[in-house]
């Protein structure tokens, strides 16, 4: 090392050096102290830059309002795809009625297997007279049929998160394992199809709502960027009069969450107001009932995690923002 | 005190914007920093407060070297620091009582503290009426002196201008170096960048001179 390169003081003396001057006076210790400045400063902060704030606001209550939009829709879709999955129904038949006593042992064994959600018994009597109802005004083609053609059986309807593929196979061998049940049917074709469709339904829902997020996450990133590329001059300025990157990030980042709840919040009342205006309308220009059709709003747990993604988008947007301008 | 030795700063390779600049300047001393624009006078005030760090070589401030210490005790040195810059870097919506306020925030001190402190320091300036002022509709010596006050109100312990008297007319020009001279008469240590020939020969102050990057010569009070 050169004579001029070499250090000219040791580190004791560096830090009994510059820790004298350290904070002379201290008015706001403590966390509360400080956090009430951080948190007025950042209120002082969104008054003094309204233009930018309102357009940061906007920006996610915007970005929000059309992710909570996508959400509402896929939410009503799916359940109403869901309420299709009630015909999924496993019947089993019986050659010969069985007797009462021992159509009570089976219901009971039937209900013990795990995923049941309702047994009906259908004896050959009632077969004979719901085939008499849907053959109304055609009943030349029933001469000849009596109650003994026709099997007596046992409908079972399953619980939702029995009635995929695999959960149903499993079902029907459990019920075969059953003493006295032989013929088992469940539209085993229909049921494939649609678990398929309800997949791919779920496949390009969460594709799009990836797509949806990560754009939402680039239009708030950016938005946030510019508007603390807008206040530089401010960073370097409380960066030359001696603040720390905490004093200089700490209301920057307060100011992000406040704009995200703000944004998230915003967002949510416009939803409402869509939500309203669509099932106010919808007879008029759809053609259909919306109240018949079962549309529902968002759950809270959506609501809630609409205003906490506004809240994170404003806090991680101006972490990474305030990364790329904070030289202390 | 403050002391370079050997100092080289470059921001280009090969073109080097100080070269081998040794000097000491002692606490309490007010000097001038003299030159041509270019000549590297702002880029050596930016080395004294950490603004930079030299490519080569040592600066010492109160025998602290810069070089040497951690990102994160910039921020401390600092507070012992008052700077005039050249473009006064005043927030355009903050008031002036806000805009000096920012210095004594940043020490931790309490509301009352500082509005009791900025109202004296501004009435030291002549700019008490303006407090509630945003810097935009002040003149550019009120803007200067607003920019003094921010650096003077914490009673630093240097104080470093760069061309503080730049834009200003005679009269502003002799205010502002007369509050620098109070600052001294206080015990600052005080660093004065300017190009202005006949600021310098007023002050009768001791005179660095640069050119080109490098020491040209240390020229002792003039009468």
């Amino acid at each position: 090392m050169s004579k001029a390169n070499r250090p000219l003081a040791n580190k004791s003396a560096n830090k009994s050096a510059v820790k004298p001057a350290v904070r002379p006076k201290l008015g706001r210790e403590g966390f509360f102290g400080r956090f009430g400045y951080f948190f007025g400063r950042a209120l002082a902060n969104l008054r003094q830059n309204v233009f930018v704030s309102v357009v940061t606001v906007g920006t996610i209550s915007l970005a929000l309002l059309i992710a909570a939009l996508f959400l509402l829709v896929y939410v009503n879709l799916e359940g109403m795809a869901e309420g299709w999955s009630d015909k999924v129904q496993v019947t089993v038949y019986f050659d010969k009625e069985p007797v009462p006593l021992a159509v009570a042992a089976l219901k009971g064994r039937i209900k013990a297997i795990p995923g049941t959600s309702k047994v009906t018994f259908v004896g050959q009597q009632e077969a004979e007279q719901r085939l008499r109802g849907r053959l109304k005004g055609q009943e030349v083609l029933l001469e000849g049929i009596t109650p003994e053609v026709l099997p007596a059986s046992f409908e079972i309807s399953l619980d939702r998160s029995h009635r995929d593929n695999t959960s149903i196979a499993f079902y029907v061998a459990a019920l075969r394992k059953i003493q006295g049940i032989t013929e088992v049917q469940y539209g085993e074709e229909w049921v494939k199809r649609f678990n398929s469709f309800m997949n791919l339904f779920r496949l390009i829902g969460a594709l799009l709502g990836s797509f949806l997020a990560v754009t939402v996450l680039f239009i708030v990133s950016n938005t946030i960027k510019l508007t603390i590329y807008a206040r530089k001059d401010e960073l370097e300025l409380l960066g030359l009069v001696g603040a720390t990157r905490f004093f200089i990030k700490a209301p920057f980042l307060i100011e992000g969450v406040l704009q995200g709840a703000l944004g998230g919040g915003v967002a949510l009342v416009a939803l409402l107001g869509c939500y309203y205006a669509f099932l106010k309308n919808a007879a008029s220009f759809l053609g259909v009932n919306p109240a018949a059709a079962g549309l529902t709003f968002l759950p809270v747990a959506y609501l809630a995690g609409v205003l906490l993604g506004g809240i994170l988008l404003g806090f991680i947007g101006s972490v990474t923002s305030l990364k790329r301008f904070i030289h202390v | 005190m403050i002391e370079l030795h050997n100092v080289s700063m470059s921001y280009q390779p090969d073109a080097p914007a100080l070269h081998d600049i040794t000097l000491k300047i002692d606490k309490g001393d007010f000097v001038f920093l003299t030159g041509q624009s270019g000549a590297g006078k702002s880029t050596l005030l930016k080395l004294l407060y950490a603004d930079l760090m030299p490519t080569r070589g040592q600066v010492l401030i109160d025998g602290v070297n810069l070089t040497r210490i951690k990102r994160s005790q910039i921020p401390y040195l600092r507070r012992s620091m008052g700077v005039v810059f050249q473009d006064y870097k005043l927030l355009p919506n903050r008031t002036v009582l806000e805009n000096v306020a920012i210095t004594l925030e940043v020490l931790g001190w309490g509301k009352r503290d500082i509005g009791k402190k900025v109202f004296h320091i501004l009435k030291q300036m002549g700019l008490e009426d303006k407090i509630n002022s945003t810097p935009l509709r002040l003149s550019g010596g009120e803007q200067q002196r607003v920019a003094l006050a921010r650096a003077l109100v914490n009673d630093p312990k240097f104080l470093f201008a760069d061309e503080p008297t730049g834009n200003l007319d005679e009269a502003n020009k002799e205010q502002i170096l007369a509050i620098f001279r109070d600052a001294n008469v206080r015990g600052t240590t005080v660093v004065v960048a300017t190009h202005d020939r006949r600021v310098i020969e007023k002050s009768h102050r001791r005179v660095i001179r640069l050119d080109k990057g490098s020491l040209l010569e240390v020229a002792d009070v003039q009468s």
